[in-house]
């Protein structure tokens, strides 16, 4: 009997909630729950710009505002008004959401490359505001004096285990979350927009305010995964605002597949996998990443066993042709 | 049931539009022709809101529509297809106009259930099976051929449920075959849908053979409308845009 | 007026060949680098500033034709991520050669003088060197674009590329010339900036933001349109650091903010 999508989408999201907290089980220790905690903030975090990205056709270069936006917020309710977790987290996304409106309010009625970049420009305000801040932000430092961590409906998140499943079931419910709006009429009214944004003005659909409607989400659920990393390292530094964590969110789309909705996320485990493989071996991280960056884009857009495939057969070709040349004519 | 006055625009320094006056009967079939440059697009994106006239009044049913943007034009019920088939490549014939009916229903940003909704089916099915796109349903748009897509482009407009349907070259780019194919089949959705349906055209055959009326436009202005008998002998007409071919009694 | 020089290169770059150059603050950076490594092995100022100039002026080129030119038809991301791959390269790069701390080089012999009084104000002898290089760039600029065959044929190259190419006009020389011209701004701008900036990885950033927004509001792809803007936001940062250092970013912001909304192609560009 076929399930509704919702459905299967439900039943989807269980397992894998199920399958996440068993998994400590068989990989016990902290590098596997820090792993998959990091990958919550980022999978989030690069699932939230592809919805502008991928199916909405507007390319965010200063998407990372938002991560710093809500790692900063949630950290300081924390730490200077004390507030309880529930309570931090409903704030910064009322925080997020406001100051999505007006961001996108100006940039969403400029056109691609100069959306890209004010976004990008909007990303570096924050920045220069947090570092320079440094009464409030603690500055190039970042917020010293950790962050408490009240119970709340019996969860006590200074149990690293509970904290492990905390992440991953805000992990589980965001992507469910973000997974309806995008298969719901307003995911595909976005799509419409980013094929053909004209001819949806032509069939009366106010491409406006829904393209502002789609920033806003995509920024809440940002300052989602900015939160998730904050409640990890009990603090909040600049990098979190800094330019290259929408860099990475960037990368992380292409890298695990921009038009399939979990692409995002498998792009953000690779390239975390990555970070600590590198990191083990060496401190010269961006270099690493950049020559990595480089190959994917200029070769390996089809993946690493599609560019083989492609120089094996230019081989083939090229062989071919020498040895018909070396023949004498007949 | 359509009626642009006195409708004025112009580019820079070039008069597109000037002081155009004319009158659309309801459930008419009117082919607008002219010479390139006359402004046929021109007035076309007027009517439709692409950008506002310089002057003049647009009314539909009696509203004045001048001025206001296209999403909210497109509302009050014009439909419009494009010369260049404008269409969304990554969706399927079938999710494109389910697409389009949620606009067309303001259901187009529900969040509470999944697209698409299951009310839409019906319509989509329907407009489908006016354009005769049915069996290409779940073809991508991107994929289909030039002919279909312009079908497919109409299709999007028809979703609209439209009083006035507008047509922008609907034979553009094809074959003399085609040509007819897709002119019977506008002739034939215009026939069990009774909207008001205006089009521009290139071939005087096509335009003589369907036509209930004429518009003819030139440098902007309107040269001549009237029955198609009554144009094609116009002298007017004949040297700016007909021929010599064209005089009355040519097939 | 160093904002100037990399503004109206990025301008350039994208006036012509209709890409971003998103690494354009490290060809900045890179001028910098080279500018102090080449002062301290010379001696001479200007050695260092020619030097590094057009030693970025051909890193430049490279640059452009072993990468970019296989991403222009390419959607914009890839460019992006062609440009964030170098950014990322070059600051580790510099780490590496140059070391991680900050680094500054000092007023050279030459400028070491007593400030100069210009209209009531006090003014540093190299500042006033620094305005007058950037009049004299921005004449020469002005000139070879409108007035030479050479500016002719950039500016033909940026409107129909096929159709310069089909005049036997080779654009792929048009095309790194034009990048290179604007590496060699950059440098030029780095190179001068030595002197009265620190030196760290990562430097090429904030200058690439305030060029962005300079080039705004002046309009891509217009040279005069970058010194006014230029202009503009220095005279912005003399007022801001007066208050509030924060200020300033705000008022540009501001002032970036209104442009784009009465006039989306900037002061003086042309509509896209």
């Amino acid at each position: 009997m076929p399930k509704s999508p919702l459905t299967r989408d439900l039943l989807f999201a269980l397992g894998a909630l199920a399958l996440l907290a068993v998994l400590p089980l068989v990989f016990p220790g902290k590098a596997f729950s820090d792993f998959v905690i990091r990958l919550s903030a980022f999978a989030i975090f690069a699932t939230s710009l592809n919805l502008l990205i991928g199916y909405g056709g507007m390319v965010s270069f200063g998407h990372g505002l938002f991560y710093g936006l809500g790692a900063y917020s949630f950290a300081l309710l924390m730490q200077k008004a004390g507030a309880s977790i529930p309570a931090a987290f409903a704030l910064t996304i009322l925080i997020n959401g406001g100051v999505a409106a007006v961001i996108g309010a100006i940039c969403i009625r400029l056109k691609e490359i100069y959306f890209s970049f004010l976004t990008l420009a909007f990303q570096m305000l924050l920045h220069s505001l947090i570092i320079a801040w440094t009464s409030v932000t603690g500055g190039d430092q970042g917020l010293t004096g950790g962050l408490p961590r009240p119970p709340f409906l019996g969860i006590r998140l200074d149990d690293p285990h509970q904290l492990y499943l905390f992440c991953c079931t805000v992990l589980v419910v965001s992507l469910l979350l973000m997974r309806h709006l995008v298969q719901s009429p307003f995911g595909y009214t976005l799509r419409m927009i980013r094929d053909n944004p004209r001819r949806a003005e032509f069939l009366g659909i106010r491409v406006w305010r829904v393209r502002l409607l789609a920033f806003v989400v995509a920024g809440i659920f940002g300052g989602v995964g900015g939160m998730l990393i904050s409640l990890f390292v009990s603090s909040a530094y600049p990098d979190f605002a800094y330019w290259t964590v929408s860099g990475e969110g960037v990368f992380m789309i292409l890298l695990g597949g921009m038009s399939v909705f979990l692409g995002p996320a498998a792009g953000a485990g690779i390239l975390l996998l990555l970070n600590d493989l590198v990191t083990r071996f060496t401190e010269h991280y961006s270099l690493v990443l950049g020559i990595v960056i480089l190959l994917f884009a200029l070769g390996l857009r089809r993946g690493v066993l599609g560019f083989a495939a492609d120089l094996w057969a230019k081989r083939a070709a090229t062989a071919r042709v020498a040895a018909s040349q070396a023949r004498p004519a007949a | 049931m359509l009626t642009v006055e006195n409708l004025r625009k112009s580019f820079g320094g070039v008069i597109a539009m000037n002081d155009v006056t004319l009158h659309f009967d309801a459930g008419s079939l009117t082919a607008v022709i002219g010479p390139n440059g006359a402004g046929k697009t021109t007035f076309f994106n007027l009517i439709t809101g692409a950008f506002p006239p310089d002057a003049g009044r647009v009314l539909l049913g009696g509203e004045d529509i001048a001025g206001l943007r296209a999403p909210d034009i497109m509302r009050r019920g014009i439909g419009r297809a494009f010369q260049i088939a404008s269409i969304f490549p990554s969706f399927t014939v079938r999710e494109a106009i389910l697409g389009a009916v949620n606009a067309r229903r303001r259901w187009y940003a529900r969040v509470g259930r999944r697209f698409p909704l299951a009310e839409a089916h019906a319509q989509a099915d329907e407009v489908m099976e006016l354009v005769g796109l049915s069996a290409r349903a779940e073809a991508r748009s991107g994929t289909l051929s030039h002919g279909d897509q312009k079908l497919l482009d109409i299709a999007l407009a028809l979703a609209l449920e439209p009083r006035v349907l507008l047509l922008d070259e609907p034979t553009a780019g094809m074959g003399p075959e085609e040509r007819w194919q897709m002119m019977e089949t506008v002739h034939q959705l215009w026939q069990r849908k009774h909207m008001t349906l205006i089009f521009i055209e290139h071939d005087m055959d096509i335009v003589f053979k369907y036509a209930q009326t004429i518009r003819v436009l030139s440098y902007g202005k309107v040269l001549a409308e009237g029955q198609p008998a009554d144009v094609r002998r116009n002298a007017q007409v004949i040297e700016a845009y007909l021929g010599a071919h064209y005089r009355a009694g040519d097939a | 007026m160093l904002l100037f020089l990399v503004a109206a290169g990025l301008s350039l770059i994208f006036g012509t060949l209709k890409v971003t150059n998103f690494m354009h603050g490290s060809l900045y950076m890179l001028g910098a680098y080279f500018a102090y490594t080449l002062y301290n092995l010379s001696g001479s100022y200007a050695v260092a500033v020619v030097g590094s100039a057009l030693g970025v002026g051909l890193f430049a080129l490279i640059f452009e034709r072993l990468f970019m030119s296989r991403v222009y038809g390419a959607d914009v991301l890839m460019q992006l991520l062609v440009c964030y791959g170098f950014i990322l390269i070059l600051d580790d790069a510099v780490k590496i050669i140059w070391g991680a701390e900050f680094l500054s080089m000092g007023m050279p012999a030459a400028f070491q003088r007593p400030p100069v009084m210009l209209a009531g104000g006090v003014l540093p002898v190299f500042y006033v060197f620094l305005i007058g290089v950037t009049l004299l760039v921005a004449a020469v600029l002005a000139y070879v674009i409108t007035k030479t065959r050479v500016g002719k044929i950039v500016r033909a190259a940026a409107i129909n590329p096929t159709m310069t190419s089909a005049l036997g006009i080779n654009t792929a020389v048009v095309f790194g010339g034009v990048f290179a011209l604007g590496g060699l701004l950059a440098g030029l701008g780095g190179a001068l900036a030595v002197p009265v900036r620190s030196l760290v990885s990562g430097m090429g950033f904030s200058i690439l933001i305030e060029s962005f927004i300079v080039t705004v509001i002046g309009g891509m792809g217009s040279v005069a349109g970058a010194l006014v803007g230029a202009l503009l936001i220095g005279l912005v940062r003399s007022f801001g650091t007066i208050g509030f250092p924060l200020f300033t970013e705000g008022v540009m912001f501001l002032f970036m903010t209104i442009v784009l909304i009465v006039k989306p192609s900037g002061l003086f560009g042309k509509e896209r």
